[in-house]
């Protein structure tokens, strides 16, 4: 097996680790929800940690999910300029483009980081036991995340059909 | 100049092909380098920009429109408009819109209402004579209500990009009758052409199967009065009345309905991570940009600018129009929202026009640019599952352009028909 195919296989288990994660963040979000109101009206008797604890695993899925997307190629791109162009200045273009992308991500991972660094001993008052430094880490990850997707994609090219990410599709748009 | 840089940035980053969401972030990034401000600041508004409980109610519209959407509710919203109009001279384009009309009472998104509707109608419509463009016509225009009849997470969008000072009760009530509209122009539009194409007449519906066809239908547009009556009353925040829809929407569908396998729940769940990640990471981004937006009085900018141009709020809300017609062919609902609602803001304040209101207008005209060539999710969609080219379907959508423009105008120029039944509830 070559580099490049063990590369290509280590980033599909990622990819379903990001899914798995945000999926499972996105689940247990829709049970403690309803579980605040519940206990609220029900047993009147409020909980103070669905909120805090709601936000922090957004955070997770929105960055962590978000990373996964890019792999997917899902991101809402304007597509109409690369397609319209001879396919010499597009590869150029979409040279540029993860280019930026890199920059961004590394932006993330680097100023994420210092980030977390800064308020990792920072308390919320709802939820004493979550340090609001670990919920900004996904920022971080989702930075170094993006980059070995994108590493992925400038050094093996796109994922194959039979990914796991195309999984999902509706059987009458496929 | 500031502008220039964070503005012109963002559009060539565009233009070369960035993803929105990364190009929001660099542009970001480069307005600040430029300003001199700290990069500190930039990646405090991201973080700050995901960790807002009312975005929540975001994954949870789409997650419970996705298990409704995919759990048989469609099929059995198409039975129930069939009642209603099946029986006409082209019943089942009547159908398919008000297909629609229903199932934006549960989806909120256009292409899940054109995924949803058009692989059940579409098929039917050919099967009973109708010209495959025209079925498939008729389905895109159609899901474009999604987006104005709550719950819309669309709406809940424009809220957060708008400084969340407007309510979102308010906001999907305002939906209500600009989305009914737009089923009545398109509804007008196919009596015109069912008796000059000679469309087929629909079968109607055995009396006796009536009963069972509106309490299978029932089931699933309780969703909206759980969401709607909870908001309204006062029990739930919209992100709690969304949660509790979606276990609503889940018991529904796997207990009552029963005609979803749980083993195609993952897939589920796999493609909503995929949209509402999108969606979120959008939304963190659009805040970094927002910041800097503000920082350098772009809004302000703007505002002058317009009223150089008009004092006359008629004649702004007619320029706002044909900029969002334009940059909405090339761009999506949620990303337009977010950078276009906090430069427009000022501008509506300066001239007395109701939040409520411009926020229908600005998603009407946005949900028609998903239905429009070169970059359309929604007829990409309605292409794909009316396996019809994109030349095809453009060509015959010149008379439904038409009647979603009249549509618009009216959203546009009576703003009672958005702001009438919000004022009922305050």
């Amino acid at each position: 097996m070559s580099a490049r195919h063990r590369y290509a296989r280590a980033m599909e288990w990622t990819y379903i680790g990001c899914m798995v994660l945000s999926g499972g963040a996105m689940l247990v979000i829709t049970l403690i929800i309803p579980l605040g109101v519940f206990m609220r009206y029900a047993l009147t008797r409020p909980l103070s940690w669905p909120e805090p604890a709601a936000v922090a695993m957004m955070v997770m899925f929105a960055f962590i999910g978000g990373a996964a997307v890019y792999r997917a190629n899902v991101h809402i791109a304007v597509e109409a300029l690369t397609h319209a162009v001879a396919p010499p200045l597009r590869r150029a273009m979409q040279w540029l483009a993860d280019g930026c992308v890199a920059l961004t991500a590394a932006f993330m991972l680097g100023f994420g980081a210092q980030l977390c660094h800064v308020t990792w001993f920072q308390t919320m008052a709802e939820f004493p036991g979550l340090k609001q430094g670990v919920v900004y880490l996904p920022i971080p990850i989702a930075g170094a995340l993006t980059l070995l997707f994108l590493l992925e994609r400038v050094w093996v090219g796109p994922p194959a059909r039979d990914s796991i990410m195309y999984s999902d599709q509706p059987a009458d748009l496929e | 100049m500031d502008a220039l840089i964070l503005l012109g940035s963002f559009a060539v980053l565009c233009a070369i092909g960035v993803p929105v969401a990364y190009a929001l972030g660099l542009s970001a990034l480069i307005a600040a380098l430029w300003a001199d401000i700290p990069l500190e600041a930039v990646i405090l508004k991201i973080s700050d920009g995901t960790d807002d409980f009312a975005l929540l109610a975001i994954p949870f519209f789409v997650l419970a429109g996705a298990i409704m959407a995919e759990g048989g509710m469609a099929a059995r919203l198409i039975n129930l408009a069939r009642v209603f109009v099946g029986a006409l001279r082209g019943g089942l384009a009547y159908v398919n819109v008000l297909a629609s009309s229903l199932f934006g009472c549960i989806s909120g998104s256009s292409v899940a209402d054109t995924a949803s509707i058009g692989s059940v109608m579409i098929p039917q419509m050919v099967k009973a004579g109708y010209p495959r463009v025209y079925a498939t016509n008729v389905t895109i225009c159609g899901s474009v209500q999604a987006l104005l009849i709550p719950p819309s997470h669309n709406a809940v969008i424009y809220s957060l990009a708008a400084g969340g000072v407007i309510s979102v009760a308010d906001l999907f009530l305002a939906g209500i009758l600009p989305g009914l509209l737009f089923a009545l122009c398109l509804l007008g539009l196919i009596a015109w052409t069912a008796h000059r194409q000679d469309l087929p007449r629909g079968e109607a519906i055995r009396l006796a199967e009536v009963p069972r066809m509106v309490r299978e239908a029932l089931w699933g547009l309780v969703t909206v009065v759980i969401i709607m009556g909870g908001i309204l009353s006062g029990v739930f925040t919209p992100t709690e009345s969304a949660a509790v829809a979606c276990v609503y929407a889940f018991a529904v569908t796997m207990f009552i309905y029963r005609d979803y396998r749980w083993r195609d729940l993952i897939h589920l769940v796999h493609r909503v991570v995929k949209t509402v990640a999108m969606v979120m990471m959008l939304i963190g981004f659009s805040v970094a940009f927002g910041y800097m937006m503000a920082l350098m009085q772009i809004p302000a900018q703007v505002t002058q600018l317009f009223l150089d141009i008009s004092e006359n709020k008629y004649v702004f809300l007619l320029l706002v129009n044909i900029l969002l017609l334009v940059l909405g062919t090339f761009m999506d609902v949620a990303p337009m929202l977010l950078i276009c609602t906090p430069i427009f803001m000022p501008v509506i304040a300066k001239l007395g026009i109701d939040p409520v209101h411009f926020g229908m207008v600005m998603i009407l005209n946005l949900g028609i640019g998903l239905i429009t060539p070169p970059v359309g999710p929604t007829l990409f969609v309605g292409c794909a599952i009316g396996k019809v080219t994109m030349e095809q379907v453009s060509k015959g959508l010149w008379p439904f352009y038409g009647a979603m423009c009249l549509a618009l105008l009216m959203v546009t120029y009576i703003p009672a028909l958005s702001t009438w039944l919000p004022s009922l509830f305050r």
